[in-house]
């Protein structure tokens, strides 16, 4: 087999030679990117992506390390990688939230515990551009408490009929599809009786709402579920076993949210955020002692992080049990210093922060105004500061857990009996 | 147990840090300073043979001149070094030592060679006085042929103990950097009363100490660029000390949290209390992350060396005390008393976030470096 893979060195060359003449180069200097923020997705606009997909996939350069029989190419990462070094100055297929959704965390889940059928099914399309998940994860009642899903689908005869809500699936509104975690078992204690299903967004019964968030946009979406009839072919793993999915599926989510949060300094340290410097020097206040200072603190903060990143990626590499823990150290940071550092431009913009000219260029919000809206977004999003301090207490300092009172007793029993709580244990 | 400031170390230096935690352990364990504090004793000369031995005061030294780093990058050995003696709250003018060998390898006069081989093999000791960081009393101004030295040098490591002062001075063309032998009539040594009782710090009074031109280290611009450099040197071993000691501390709070029972539970199961050992564990694994960024830089002499030197030296000294007052709550009445050992590093803590420039001093130092702020008039 080995041999007759492809030298990396001529495939690197047959790869660049193909970006050269089938697509288009990138312009430079992209803005530093928000913390949340990706603009909407236009039909248009998803209508050229999926056809820049679609090149991307009748060439052979679209899941080059994804198993073959499911329409990948099966090559080792190497030559992904070595792709994706070569494209790093082309304008690639951009899906949006939902693309690195689809991508890196529902294909890559599905890749691990769905059946051949299924795989076979849905992973083709994804590779082709025409079928985008989004992630029906959280309930509007369980939100850091993901194992306490209500959505439920409950069996009859050869099907399953789907009820409930969902939320915070960001780019739900342009996907097709949506991997939606469901409880099938209401007897069983709540990390069991948890089942996976992939829901067509376009079905009976599916209704998508758009999510109107504090800096104005509408990322996030909720759906909610009335009578969907789904089939035993629309599982994803095993009936009343979706923890483990879960599972699987946070580590991805873990591993992709990393490039989601706000790039920070790289290279020299001598080049203080640049952000902050050109807000004190719109409110002309650079020679004022306590702005230098404060920009100094974020700054050395931002220095920081980098290291901590750095950290963490070895810590990862050396051992990923313990990687995937000592990581929440990373989530932890970005949710403790991105409100630090939207308050700390807050203050050096003054007035300029919360007052401006409503006929100015963009015609939105100045980036200090939005960066401060949206600043908690790492804080809350994808397990709360105190979901990673949890993690970091048990899982990297060893410290003892809190007293469980859901883990054992069926789930409808914990619900009936959280909603009288005396603050009694047994 | 080793500090572990990188994660990656080299076999050598993994070796190295293995030593010198052995010797640490075996010749000066923390009832020793402990006791030694308490009779406020000066440093073990016998500790720093062995430590000299296995070469730890040679690594920021260059080969040539009888030293060698461990892995190439001497700056990240000696933070290696000065993280593990942090940890264990050694005495001792270590800072002071390995700036001066440092600065003399650098210097490269074959006249300091017999007073380097002394230094390196642990057998004398040096501290370092440095105008604009530990006090502003001491000048320098010529007469002839000659510069005289004249003022005090305020808080001074270790004074008693070291077999040689080297002193940095502003003049009007740059800075003058001197190298006195200890003890010297002309120079008298004030003990001063200290937070930090592990370590002893002195006023040194300089009387019209007078040095001829071709006497000095370095002056003018040159002495200049050898204080920036210095000043790096410092900043990271003083920062790599503090984390040692930060990581003493929070291991203890942690070990505390997990034995203490209160209200039926050990009180680390609490999420105050487990909460607040999380947010501290993230500023300590943040400080070792940029403590050794700032090593490998300095070693490397990188254009940002003195930049990233100058932002762990400042993220640590105020990281630092506030860890030492989050182990403190955690530890609670215990560690209010006397026996209990959080007091000492809570006070080397808050010792050295001001030794070698405080936190505000180098933020300053910072924004001044800095390339895309405009410099001050």
């Amino acid at each position: 087999m080995s041999e007759r893979l492809p030298q990396i060195v001529e495939y690197r060359r047959e790869a660049r030679n193909w970006l050269e003449s089938n697509l288009d180069k990138k312009e430079h200097h992209a803005p530093r990117p928000t913390i949340t923020g990706n603009g909407d997705i236009s039909e248009t606009k998803l209508a050229a992506q999926r056809a820049l997909q679609r090149k991307l996939f009748d060439a052979g350069y679209a899941g080059i390390s994804w198993p073959a029989e499911f329409g990948g190419q099966g090559l080792p990462k190497t030559y992904e990688r070595a792709f994706a070094a070569e494209a790093r100055g082309f304008v690639l297929p951009n899906f949006g939230v939902a693309g690195r959704t689809t991508f890196g965390v529902c294909a890559m889940t599905m890749l691990a515990h769905a059946s051949p059928g299924f795989l076979k099914r849905h992973i083709p399309r994804i590779l082709a551009g025409e079928r985008l998940f989004a992630q029906f994860f959280s309930d509007p009642e369980a939100g850091s408490d993901l194992a306490g899903v209500r959505t439920q689908a409950v069996r009859d005869g050869d099907r399953w009929i789907l009820n409930g809500s969902k939320i915070w699936s960001s780019g739900a509104y342009y996907a097709d599809y949506g991997m939606c975690l469901a409880r099938t078992d209401w007897d069983a204690p709540k990390h069991r009786g948890l089942t996976w299903f992939a829901v067509p967004i376009a079905a009976d019964g599916v209704t998508v709402r758009r999510i109107r968030q504090i800096n104005g946009d509408a990322e996030f979406c909720q759906e909610f579920f009335d009578d969907v009839v789904l089939g035993d072919e629309d599982v994803i793993g095993e009936v009343d076993e979706g923890w483990a999915v879960a599972r699987t599926m946070l580590l991805f989510e873990r591993g992709g949210g990393a490039t989601e949060t706000v790039a920070r300094g790289t290279g020299d340290a001598r080049v203080l955020a640049p952000d902050l410097v050109d807000l004190a020097a719109t409110a002309d206040r650079l020679g004022d002692p306590a702005v230098q200072q404060a920009i100094v603190r974020r700054h050395i903060d931002d220095i920081a992080r980098r290291g901590l990143d750095r950290r963490i990626a070895s810590v990862v590499s050396a051992d990923p049990v313990r990687g995937s823990a000592f990581a929440s150290y990373g989530k932890l940071a970005s949710g403790t210093f991105d409100p630090i550092r939207a308050n700390t431009a807050l203050e050096i913009a003054e007035g300029a922060a919360t007052t401006w000219p409503v006929d100015s260029d963009t015609g939105r919000p100045p980036r200090v105004a939005l960066d401060f809206l949206d600043s908690r977004f790492m804080a809350i999003a994808g397990g709360t500061n105190e979901m990673q301090r949890n993690s970091i207490g048990e899982r990297v300092l060893g410290l003892p857990r809190e007293p469980s009172f859901d883990t054992e007793r069926p789930f409808r029993e914990v619900i009936r009996s959280a909603r009288n709580w005396s603050g009694k244990v047994g | 147990m080793s500090t572990d400031l990188i994660l990656q170390p080299t076999d050598e230096q993994r070796m190295m840090v293995d030593t010198t935690i052995r010797i640490l352990e075996s010749e000066s364990p923390l009832e020793a300073v402990r006791a030694a504090a308490e009779g406020s004793e000066p440093s073990s000369a016998k500790l720093r043979h062995k430590l000299g031995d296995v070469g730890c005061f040679g690594v920021l030294v260059d080969e040539l001149r009888g030293g060698g780093s461990a892995s190439g990058n001497g700056v990240v050995d000696a933070a290696l070094v000065a993280a593990e003696r942090g940890a264990r709250l050694q005495p001792g003018p270590y800072v002071g030592t390995s700036v001066t060998a440092h600065t003399l390898s650098r210097i490269g006069s074959q006249a300091w060679h017999g007073v380097l081989g002394t230094l390196v093999s642990g057998h004398a000791a040096a501290t370092w006085a440095v105008a604009g960081l530990n006090g502003h009393a001491l000048k320098v101004c010529s007469e002839g042929d000659h510069l005289v030295l004249d003022g005090v040098a305020e808080a001074v490591q270790d004074a008693d103990e070291c077999d040689h002062l080297l002193v940095g001075v502003a003049s009007a063309t740059g800075v003058v950097h001197v190298m006195l032998g200890l003890p010297d009539p002309r120079v008298t040594l004030t003990r001063l009363g200290g937070i930090d009782i592990t370590r002893r710090f002195f006023d040194v009074r300089v009387d019209r100490v007078a040095v001829r031109f071709g006497h000095t280290l370095a002056q003018g611009e040159a002495g200049r660029t050898l204080l920036d450099r210095q000043i790096a040197v410092a900043a990271v071993l003083g920062a790599a000390e503090a984390v040692g000691a930060m990581d003493s501390d929070f291991r203890l709070a942690v070990e505390y949290a997990k034995t203490r029972i209160a209200f039926g539970r050990p009180i680390g199961s609490f999420q105050a209390v487990k909460h607040l050992l999380a947010d501290t564990g993230l500023k300590l694994e943040m400080a070792k992350a940029l403590v050794a960024d700032a090593a490998f830089a300095v070693g490397r002499e990188s254009e940002d060396s003195a930049v990233l030197a100058s932002m762990a030296k400042a993220f640590v000294g105020e990281k630092s005390i506030e860890l030492a007052h989050n182990c403190f709550q955690v530890f609670g009445g215990i560690g209010y008393t006397w026996e209990h050992d959080h007091h000492l590093y809570m006070r080397r803590l808050a010792s050295e976030a001001q030794l070698f420039g405080s936190p505000a001093w180098h933020r300053r130092r910072v924004w001044d470096q800095a390339s895309n702020t405009p410099t001050h008039p």
